[in-house]
């Protein structure tokens, strides 16, 4: 065999060494009365479920790990787009509330003030500050245009497309990156 | 002293007892930014908007537990209740150890057990004021602060050079009072020799005075030159003292979430940024200054009509200077930081240099060093064509001042209102004022640049060691051994805990096997012990003492450890054995290399003990290298020993010499050993099995094999990988 790992090779659901890919048929998700992600996956209910991205910067709805409450792997969802409204919908939802990255669509200010770099942000999620000890360690840059901010305190904002933004928030950036 | 939210009236007023804990929030429950409040008392937990209307409520007789759930970026708090999971609140991350904190106290309270206390480091630390966080350990709020605060820092360091810096002060006083003579002697030369046309020993005795200024001149230049040299270089090693000595003094989880290289530059570059700023930028703003002033006042009593004319412009270049002095700390700021990334990227590829190697990935390598390296280029024209294209405008603007004086002063002296003497004089005070105010940029500059090095350094100084040493450490002299974990919990991100509630008591010189899959926590449960990390929860004792009360050099007096990655310092072996105990005698360290089975070896090297390892030293195998890390952890003679998978990487024959070598560097002492290879535990009294952050079973090898549990299969599994290999030797 030229694969001798199976690497390429369809999936065998009983290898536990496989990634269990989740056919949109067979999961199900909702929200209970207390607000938390549930879901039915296989034929079988877990009342509490937590979703990971598995590239959390290169995809927000595709790959997705579904697990059950103690973070053990139940399987992997390709694209949440396949799957049935109710569903996606609240997959969608779980994924906006557990990876808090608010998206900026302005950035009012960045001002230096001492040793601290203060941002005021205006995002898809309301107005926001993030404050940063220096812009080398908070700032990251997935793709060419695509900056992470991160908070001294771990609070993260991501502005998509620094160049897409509005003249006012180009000229703030201009120096900073 | 930690600032919490009051809780706002219009809610506090409806509660009708007294509440035990609030705590505000950050976020909407469907993610939007807002404030939320969350209200426990001895019957309810409650959310709250501000102005005073009821989310939710939940009886905490419906609670069996609660707990904070992590995202990224975020998290929420849940109570589990009997009818499944409900989510009382949202945060961002900022404030996950609030929540994290009431997450535990209402699962306490449901459950009826005893309440956790909350304590400084749950809280989020921002400053009354500003509402910005403060940095740890320190009430003084940055933003609030002067600015001119590091600059007196800064300027502190040259407290210990006073006198040399005063001798310096003088000698450009008197050198820059020097200077301004020359004019005045011209004026004389125009008004009272060449225009009456009166040849006398004037002439003689002006010229011999202008030799005379500009010997004094040179001679003084000379002598604050080698002082200023002086004072720098001084200066330059108390900075790098400094920086390094607190480099030092962190602790490991500073280095863990750190690019090591970048600090290198910072040593370097940053000091030598400060000291140029304090040695020649201070004296040179000092002269400077001085001599505008003093021009000034000479041209001032010459003509103050003219005087006023010419400084017309100057009002327009301050402007101008104010404009630029943000921008061009910005422009500095992105240089050094398109440096630190070259940097950083050639650190780490140089580093991993093997692996690129073998991968064949030079010409990624060295694709990722062009970008780099590109954009370094091109913020190195922006901020230096930025700086380059300001000299010539100043001079424009400087210059205007000039024209107006030769129009004006040329028609007063046809007038007869001045001596030609006195307007060359002008002229000739004007050039030299423009001197000092064109190089008002290159002052920003300095300024500037200095001010931000300073910034990244005294950051450095400042940042508080993570585990603190205590003010009055606990005399503890040569401890028996006693090792106990007390609940503990720890994660290297504060909210995704690596151990958990783990608790454990060792005997004294017993030896203990750690055993789990990898990330299991089987080192952070010895890195606890060394105390390069302190716990998040919880404490450990070492003879009944808190590790946190014992100073550090005691302890690691206390503690030998070999770990996995042996590291040899850049010295002779016999320096490495003795690295903890450098007055050891020759013989102490041929006895410990002997238990350490290294001897031999050593011995057959054709430099013997004087063979020079570690970086620019000979090649040791990964053998020989845990052998002789094995001989310094013998010749410390720690109570207390901590064994990394000191055999992961070496072959049967080697890994039995060094087990040997072990096996005798155990005895009497309480060690903790971690290893993959099961067999090689197969000595220790107990076995501690680690799952996730938790100790799942403690036994001997043979009772946890009869219980089938957690053990058995590791070794069921350690078992099907020899037989593996046995069939891959055979």
């Amino acid at each position: 065999m030229s694969d001798p790992n199976g690497i390429g090779n369809e999936s065998n659901p009983n290898d536990p060494y496989e990634i269990n890919i989740l056919e949109p048929g067979a999961v199900s998700f909702s929200r209970s009365q207390g607000g938390v992600f549930q879901g039915v996956v296989e034929g079988k209910a877990y009342e509490e479920m937590i979703l990971f991205r598995i590239f959390p910067f290169q995809y927000t709805t595709k790959y997705i790990s579904v697990r059950d409450a103690k973070g053990d792997e139940i399987g992997v969802i390709r694209d949440i787009d396949q799957l049935d409204e109710e569903s996606r919908a609240e997959m969608d939802k779980e994924l906006q509330l557990r990876y808090f990255l608010p998206l900026v669509t302005r950035i009012d200010a960045v001002k230096q003030k001492s040793d601290l770099w203060i941002w005021d942000l205006q995002t898809n999620l309301g107005p926001t500050r993030i404050v940063m000890r220096n812009l080398h360690e908070h700032m990251q840059y997935p793709s060419v245009n695509r900056i992470i901010l991160t908070d001294i305190n771990g609070k993260r904002c991501e502005i998509h497309d620094w160049q897409a933004l509005d003249g006012h928030s180009r000229n703030q950036l201009k120096d900073v990156i | 002293m930690f600032v919490i939210d009051k809780l706002p009236e219009t809610i506090g007023n409806q509660l009708t007892e007294k509440w035990l804990f609030h705590s505000v929030s950050d976020l909407m429950n469907d993610g939007q930014f807002g404030e939320q409040w969350l209200v426990l008392t001895e019957k309810e937990v409650s959310v709250w908007s501000t102005d005073g209307v009821q989310v939710s409520k939940l009886a905490i007789s419906d609670i069996t537990d609660a707990r904070a759930v992590g995202g990224v970026g975020g998290g929420s708090l849940l109570a589990d209740t009997k009818g499944g999971p409900v989510v009382l609140i949202r945060y961002t991350a900022s404030l996950t150890s609030i929540f994290g904190f009431a997450s535990k106290l209402i699962g306490a309270v449901a459950k009826g057990e005893e309440r956790p206390t909350a304590s400084e480091k749950e809280f989020p630390r921002n400053c009354p004021n500003c509402r910005n966080p403060l940095p740890d350990g320190s009430q003084a709020c940055p933003v609030c602060k002067s600015n001119g605060k590091v600059l007196f820092r800064m300027l502190s360091y040259a407290k210990p050079y006073r006198i040399q810096m005063v001798a310096a002060a003088i000698m450009l006083i008197f050198t820059t009072l020097v200077e301004l003579i020359p004019p005045i002697l011209t004026k004389m030369i125009l008004d009272d020799v060449l225009a009456p046309k009166d040849m006398g020993s004037t002439l003689l005795w002006i010229v011999i005075g202008l030799a005379a200024t500009s010997l004094v001149v040179t001679l003084m230049q000379t002598v604050r030159g080698i002082i200023g040299v002086w004072i720098g270089s001084k200066l330059m090693g108390d900075l790098r003292h400094d920086v390094y000595h607190s480099l030092m003094r962190l602790s490991l989880s500073f280095f863990d979430r750190r690019q090591t290289s970048q600090f290198i530059g910072r040593v370097n570059n940053d000091s030598e940024a400060m000291r140029q700023f304090m040695t020649d930028g201070v004296i040179w703003v000092a002269g400077e200054s001085l001599r505008v002033v003093a021009i000034f006042i000479i041209m001032f009593s010459f003509d103050w009509k003219l005087t006023l004319l010419a400084m017309l412009p100057i009002p327009l270049m301050i402007l101008v200077s104010s404009v630029l002095w943000p921008m061009i700390g910005r422009r500095w700021y992105q240089q050094w930081r398109s440096i630190f990334r070259l940097n950083a990227l050639v650190g780490d590829s140089l580093q991993g240099i093997r692996v690129v190697k073998a991968f064949g990935q030079e010409t990624t390598e060295m694709s990722r060093y062009t970008a780099a390296n590109k954009e370094l280029v091109r913020y190195n024209i922006r901020i230096e064509g930025l700086w380059q294209g300001m000299f010539p405008v100043f001079a424009l603007v400087a210059g205007a001042g000039s024209l107006l004086i030769w129009y004006y002063g040329g028609k007063t002296v046809l007038n007869g209102g001045i001596s030609i003497g006195t307007l060359i004089a002008l002229i000739t005070y004007l050039g030299m004022l423009l001197g000092p105010l064109q190089w008002v940029s290159q002052m920003i500059n300095w300024a500037t640049h200095a001010i931000s090095a300073a910034d990244r350094v005294f950051e450095i100084m400042d940042t508080p060691s993570d585990v603190p040493e205590t003010a009055n450490p606990a005399h503890i002299g040569r401890v028996r051994g006693e090792v106990e974990f007390h609940q503990v919990t720890y994660g290297y991100e504060k909210h995704h805990p690596v151990l958990k509630n783990v608790n454990l008591k060792v005997a004294a010189g017993e030896m203990i096997g750690l055993v789990g899959h990898s990330g299991a926590g089987k080192s952070t449960f010895i890195n606890l012990i060394c105390r390069f990390y302190d716990t998040d929860e919880g404490f450990i004792t070492i003879d009944g003492t808190d590790i946190c009360q014992i100073s550090q050099l005691d302890l690691r007096k206390q503690i030998g450890v070999v770990l996995q990655e042996t590291f040899l310092f850049d010295g002779t072996i016999a320096e490495n054995i003795a690295y903890s105990k450098p007055e050891a005698t020759e013989e102490e360290i041929m006895r410990a290399a002997k238990i350490a089975n290294a001897h031999d070896f050593i011995v057959r090297l054709p430099d013997g003990y004087d063979t020079r390892v570690g970086e620019r030293g000979h090649k040791l195998s990964g053998g020989e290298k845990q052998r002789v890390s094995i001989a310094r952890a013998i010749i410390h003679d720690p109570r207390i020993l901590i064994l990394d998978e000191a055999t992961a990487s070496v072959d049967t024959e080697t890994e039995r010499q060094i087990q040997e070598a072990i096996s005798r560097l155990v005895k009497g002492r309480t060690t903790f050993a971690i290893a993959h290879r099961l067999s090689t535990l197969r000595n220790a009294d107990r076995l501690v099995v680690l799952e996730r952050g938790k100790i799942v079973e403690v036994g001997t090898h043979e009772e946890l094999l009869s219980t089938e549990g957690a053990y058995f299969k590791l070794v069921e599994a350690q078992k099907e990988m020899s037989k593996i290999k046995g069939v891959e030797n055979a």
